[in-house]
């Protein structure tokens, strides 16, 4: 009965709404310009908030959404083309590339300047040069800027690993990342690195004037100086406020180019941006907003922010569907809406280098524990985790390649994310684990509600497997830091983590598993298979192609194999948005891409 | 003085304290609010001892397949989203509330009483100018910034959360015991052993310590509501209770369930936590109005 | 000049206290709090890069030159750069406290008016059914969580399941309009949670005056209850009753409320000193618990001098 009384309101609320929304509308800012023409602002929603807005440290992907709205790339995506297909952005085109994959020449384009700033001579930004970008890089090897990005090039760049360690002198050149003249960039590789071209696609590789980080040192944090599309005006922990940077390039919308399909993006008014030059809107705000109820809430009140993702809590309210995923009349009527799956997935990793579920050197241990995990891996319900934590619309796919990128395989045989009970628990029995000899196995995870769900279903499974219930331990930690610090030093044996995208390439999740990575770096589970580190070095220098497309699915296949963990799943994502807004939008890796396109229509459009 | 009262220093004061003590029961007795409040913590109590002793509340962490079920025959406050009977963890979150609620209301009780009697008896010297330093230390930190820095440098110890309760609710009972513990001290059975020379520790353990009974008692009941109240708000920010459950883990469960219209983990935890909570408030009004000496019946 | 004297004096008594408070929360937090490293590192990190940020963070040096970094600090009142945003600490809570006391003190305020109402009343008619249902009110609003009662006045008032007169989030305040636009839900909130345990305080203490000699004489001579209650009850009961109002200002000053900062959108100190705690940002936090001591000593200095002003009688020893 209790659950007809938010839409019983919410009927009678909305007629109220739609009376007060000129009374109650305003708060404050001025809703015009200076000659009486309605401002256009678009408000954003994320939920989370960026931490830090220097390029070096934009890890976090809120940092890296805002990050390329203030600061230019060379690269970008185009905006509406899926599979997601790499643009130039500032560069002129796609790199030059030299016979042997090692030399890469890079035109940029002219005219293109950063905000007027105080860091500037007379306050007026100057041109971007190819000597920025340069100096943008460098300062990833600086250790005075504890650089977040610089993994993706370290032993990559001819010289750059030996500048940092002669002092990190900017006066000093780097043979391998050299400015030719003001519009030409050469970058001298090592050895073939393929995926070089997405890491200049990221909030990393964003270009920075050395002006700005003498005059604001490390605040230039909070104060971002760039040439990006937008120039900073304020940020908060709540929100940013942007507005258009003016010596932004004026680079009219070609629509077909970015991918436009009338089939697909007919309905949402994108025609009208096409042959006009962005950014549109006069203020973007973009407001952080980490509690979902409160997000919707604000969302739904159809007068403060403009777009969010459904959560998961409301998508059987929202949806009609969920296979193919449609919209409940009330909510179509209302809203705008897409879809896609995210360009990463979530898996729960097993620690080889803990006692009780690893490997070991006794190959009778060795394969006691291997059929413990296996074991594992047929009780868990990959079915049930998504019912329950992902509204039943997640995408589960068997190994670590995620459904998002080319080298997806929809062939691959599915045991391992199937739950089969009774195999599992012969398994166990034939390996002789009982419930006496069975170890005990902690369990990690960030003390967020969900967390603690998501473990308590890991541990429902385990005990129906033959684990006594005070063998399942949970060790919960208050911060993403403190269980990142956990990971790191192999405090437990079961560990949930998600893994986010840096570019649509399975090379970006594969390298989770290869050996040399193991904790502290990004290969938690300490997985070490000199077979797979093998054939991973073999694909590292190779083009994309059939043939590591092979490789690649043979190595997914030996994580799967040697159960290593549960994996995985990509979540499903709904947007919705305000039929006043004219845009598509992405978290995913077109990220803060798209928010220059963003146009919304004013005065009556409804 | 009188030559002839060897052996017990002070009889007087057990005299006023037992007729103290028979009134404070006759007047309970007859506070009829107070007599249902207290009916309605020994209910609680009973629940918290039969799960402590596995009667009931045992499936709170078994899955089922109907999640957020309503409330059904089977399920008498519904599932939660792992299927869980909601029932069943509110039930079982009697005994965590009161793990948590006997633990730090008894060790804050005696650290309190000992710090409190050792500062009073000493008053004006070195031990007591130290333990009012510490308190005043204590009181100057807020509270929930000085409990999360506890429970986060022990992090990983299953009692942070209550050792951080501890090494602050101990202060207010200390205050109290230290002013009657000075008002005691110029009665003459003290008087009386201090010239007999008992030990002073014998002082305090003896003759001063039981005489503010009735001050620890109120301030225990006080101090076990603060303490699950605390819960609610530590297991909300992630710094609570680590295995098991709570209602404060329930309620934080049910922060964005409550917007879909989903309302059964929330009402079934805040209805127990809030019974318990009044009753509780209720008996230690009743008992504070019983003991007060100044109080008429 | 003797309250000057006195107050002089009682500053250098304060000193050990902001020491001990600096001492304790330092070990806690600083010494023994979140590691902020692996909070900044890349996605693919190795063990030199760890140990550059622990350097980097002054983590590996020796606990007494940390703390000694830290008095320093505090007396020279520079803090340094967030370890998050990197921005100036001064530069943080320059901006961020004005906003949290904007937000809380109405609240704060109606929250002690309307308890000390509700008290004057229940305290009047002690034992009877109009005592019994304050109170009864009173511990009902106690036993009900924080977190459901700002849920529930956002549903209620500010999203479009409810009436949707308030904003669910933001703090765009350039007018009285818009201050009280963005300001009146966090109050009702602040005052509803803040009311149950006034009540109670005010309560207790009213009780007390009502059972003093004085009270119940005037009572017997048949004096006006509104007489009786503010002339003869409240003025006795100020003491206890600023002494309360004193020792929260400095927790209103600079904690803020953070539940209330983060459901409403509001860029206060609270939510940035939850921030810190929960990250390990150890600048802001140092800043924060040392300006909390330091404000809570002058309080009671402030505080014990109050006393002497209006009562002559407290000894100056």
């Amino acid at each position: 009965m209790l659950n007809r009384t938010p839409r019983i309101l919410s009927a009678a609320a909305t007629a109220v709404a739609l009376t007060t929304f000129a009374a109650c509308g305003g708060g404050g800012q001025p809703q015009t310009k200076a000659d009486g023409t309605p401002l256009k602002v678009y408000r954003h929603s994320m939920d989370g908030a960026p931490v830090n807005l220097d390029p070096v440290q934009s890890a976090v992907i809120y940092s890296n959404f805002v990050v390329l709205n203030t600061y230019d790339t060379l690269y970008s995506y185009k905006y509406l083309t899926r599979p997601y297909e790499l643009k130039p952005n500032l560069a002129k085109a796609l790199p030059d590339v030299s016979e042997d994959g090692l030399t890469y020449t890079i035109q940029l384009k002219e005219g293109s300047g950063f905000i007027d700033d105080p860091a500037f001579p007379d306050g007026k930004g100057r041109e971007v040069v190819a000597q920025d970008f340069v100096y943008s890089i460098k300062r990833h090897f600086d250790p005075q800027n504890r650089s977040q990005g610089a993994w993706l090039w370290q032993g990559k760049i001819v010289g750059l690993d030996e500048w940092k360690e002669n002092g990190a002198d900017y006066g000093e050149d780097v043979e391998g990342l050299k400015a030719l003249d003001d519009h030409t960039v050469q970058i001298k590789l090592v050895k073939p690195f393929p995926q070089l071209i997405y890491t200049l696609a990221m909030g990393f590789s964003g270009i920075v004037p050395r002006e700005a980080v003498e005059k604001y040192g490390r605040e230039l944090s909070v104060h971002p100086v760039g040439s990006g599309p937008f120039r900073m005006e304020r940020f908060t922990t709540a929100k940013a406020v942007l507005v258009p940077n003016k010596n932004f390039r004026q680079e009219p919308v070609d629509l077909a180019a970015e991918g436009y399909d009338p089939e697909l993006h007919g309905q949402f008014g994108l025609e009208a941006i096409d042959g006009k030059a962005p950014p549109f809107v006069d203020r973007l705000e973009i407001d952080f907003i980490t509690e979902t109820a409160s997000r919707w809430a604000s969302f739904t009140s159809d007068k403060e922010v403009q777009y969010s993702h459904v959560p998961v809590e409301q998508v059987d309210g929202v949806l009609a569907s969920k296979d193919p995923i449609t919209l409940k009349k009330e909510w179509s009527d209302r809203y705008f809406s897409y879809y896609g799956t995210e360009a990463g997935f979530v898996y729960t990793y097993f620690n080889m280098d803990r006692p009780a579920l690893g490997t070991s050197d006794d190959p009778d241990t060795d394969a006691k524990n291997k059929a413990l995990r296996c074991a594992m891996v047929d009780a868990f319900s990959w079915a049930e985790r998504n019912a329950r934590f992902y509204s039943g619309i997640g995408n589960v796919f068997p190994g670590v390649i995620t459904p998002v990128v080319p080298e997806f395989d929809p062939e691959t045989p599915r045991d391992s994310v199937t739950q089969d009970m009774d195999a599992a628990r012969k398994a166990l029995k034939d390996a002789g684990w009982t419930p006496e000899t069975l170890p005990e196995i902690t369990y990690g995870h960030v003390a967020s509600v969900t967390n603690r769900q998501m473990f308590e279903q890991f541990r429902g499974f385990m005990v129906e497997l033959g684990f006594p219930v005070d063998k399942v331990r949970g060790d919960s930690y208050a911060t993403f830091g403190d269980f990142n610090k956990g990971i790191k030093t192999n405090k437990f044996d079961v560990g949930g983590l998600g893994w986010g995208l840096d570019y649509p390439d399975a090379e970006n999740t594969l390298q989770l598993f290869y050996g040399p990575n193991h904790t502290p770096g990004s290969n938690n589970a300490n997985y070490s298979n000199p077979e797979f580190d093998a054939l991973y070095k073999q694909t590292a220098v190779m083009q994309p192609g059939p043939e590591r497309t092979e490789i690649y699915r043979r190595m997914n296949q030996m994580v799967i194999d040697d159960c290593v963990a549960l994996t995985g799943l990509s979540r499903t994502r709904i947007y919705l948005w305000h039929k006043n807004v004219i845009g598509l939008p992405d978290r995913e890796i077109l990220g803060g891409f798209w928010l220059k396109y963003v146009d919304v229509k004013t005065g009556d459009a409804e | 003085m009188n030559a002839t009262t060897t052996t017990e220093a002070a009889p007087a004061p057990r005299k006023q304290s037992e007729s103290l003590w028979s009134k404070a029961v006759g007047k309970f007795l007859r506070d009829r609010w107070g007599m249902a409040s207290l009916l309605v913590v020994l209910v609680y109590l009973g629940i918290a001892l039969g799960v402590w002793a596995g009667l009931w509340g045992t499936d709170w962490n078994t899955l089922t397949p109907t999640i957020n079920a309503e409330a059904s025959a089977e399920h008498w406050f519904g599932t939660n989203r792992n299927g869980q009977d909601i029932f069943e963890r509110a039930i079982f979150s009697t005994k965590t509330a009161f793990e948590i609620g006997l633990v730090v209301a008894i060790l804050s009780t005696i650290l309190g009483a000992v710090m409190g009697a050792i500062s009073g008896f000493f008053a004006g010297r070195w031990p007591d100018e130290i333990i009012l330093w510490l308190k005043g230390v204590l009181d100057s930190i807020p509270f929930y910034l000085f409990v999360a820095a506890v429970a986060f440098a022990l992090q990983g110890y299953a009692f942070s959360m209550h050792v951080a309760m501890v090494a602050t609710f101990w202060t207010t009972t200390a205050r109290l015991v230290r002013a009657e513990v000075i008002r005691l001290k110029g009665f003459e059975f003290v008087e009386a052993a201090h010239a007999l020379g008992v030990p002073e520790l014998r002082i305090i353990s003896r003759h001063i310590i039981p005489n503010t009974t009735h001050i620890l008692l109120v301030q225990a009941t006080i101090t076990f509501v603060s303490a699950i109240k605390s819960e609610v708000i530590l297991s909300f920010l992630g710094l609570g209770v680590k295995n098991g459950v709570s209602w404060g883990l329930m309620i934080s469960e049910s922060t964005n369930e409550v917007t879909t219209g989903f309302f059964n983990n929330f009402l079934a935890a805040s209805a127990f936590l809030f019974v318990l909570v009044m009753a509780f408030n209720m008996f230690s009004d009743a008992l504070q109005d019983a003991l007060d000496p100044k109080k008429t019946g | 000049m003797d309250t000057l004297q006195y107050a002089l004096r009682k500053l250098v008594t304060g000193i050990p206290l902001v020491l001990g408070v600096t001492f304790i929360s330092f070990v806690l937090m600083v010494y023994f709090g979140p590691d902020k490293t692996y909070d900044l590192i890349g996605k693919n990190a190795t063990p030199e890069q760890i140990a550059e940020i622990r350097a980097d963070l002054g983590y590996d040096q020796p606990f007494f030159v940390r703390y000694g970094d830290y008095l320093r600090e505090l007396v020279t009142l520079d803090f340094g750069y967030s370890d998050s945003t990197g921005e100036r600490v001064s530069r943080i809570l320059a901006r961020t406290i004005p906003i949290s006391l904007a937000l809380t003190l109405p609240g704060f305020i109606l929250g002690n008016a309307l308890g000390v109402l509700l008290a004057l009343i229940a305290g009047f008619f002690r034992g009877g059914l109009i005592d019994r249902a304050i109170m009864a009110g009173a511990v009902v609003g106690m036993s009900i969580s924080f977190l459901i009662i700002i849920i529930g006045f956002q549903v209620l008032l500010s999203s479009s399941y409810g009436l949707n007169y308030f904003p669910v989030r933001g703090w765009e305040v350039y007018s009285l309009g818009d201050y009280l636009y963005y300001v009146t839900v966090p109050t009702l909130a602040i005052v509803f949670v803040s009311l149950g345990y006034n009540t109670r305080f005010y309560r207790a203490v009213v009780v007390e005056e009502m059972n003093r000699d004085h009270v119940r004489t005037a009572r017997a001579f048949g004096t006006p209850p509104a007489k009786l209650l503010f002339r003869n009850v409240l003025r006795n009961a100020a003491i206890p009753i600023m002494t309360r109002i004193m020792f929260s200002i400095p927790l209103v000053v600079i904690s803020g409320s953070l539940l209330i900062e983060s459901y409403f959108g509001i860029p206060g100190v609270g939510k940035v000193t939850y921030d810190a705690i929960t990250t390990g940002d150890q600048p802001i936090l140092k800043a924060v618990v040392g300006a909390t001591a330091v404000l809570f000593v002058l309080t009671l200095i402030a505080t014990d001098v109050m006393y002497k002003v209006i009562d002559p009688r407290v000894s100056l020893k």
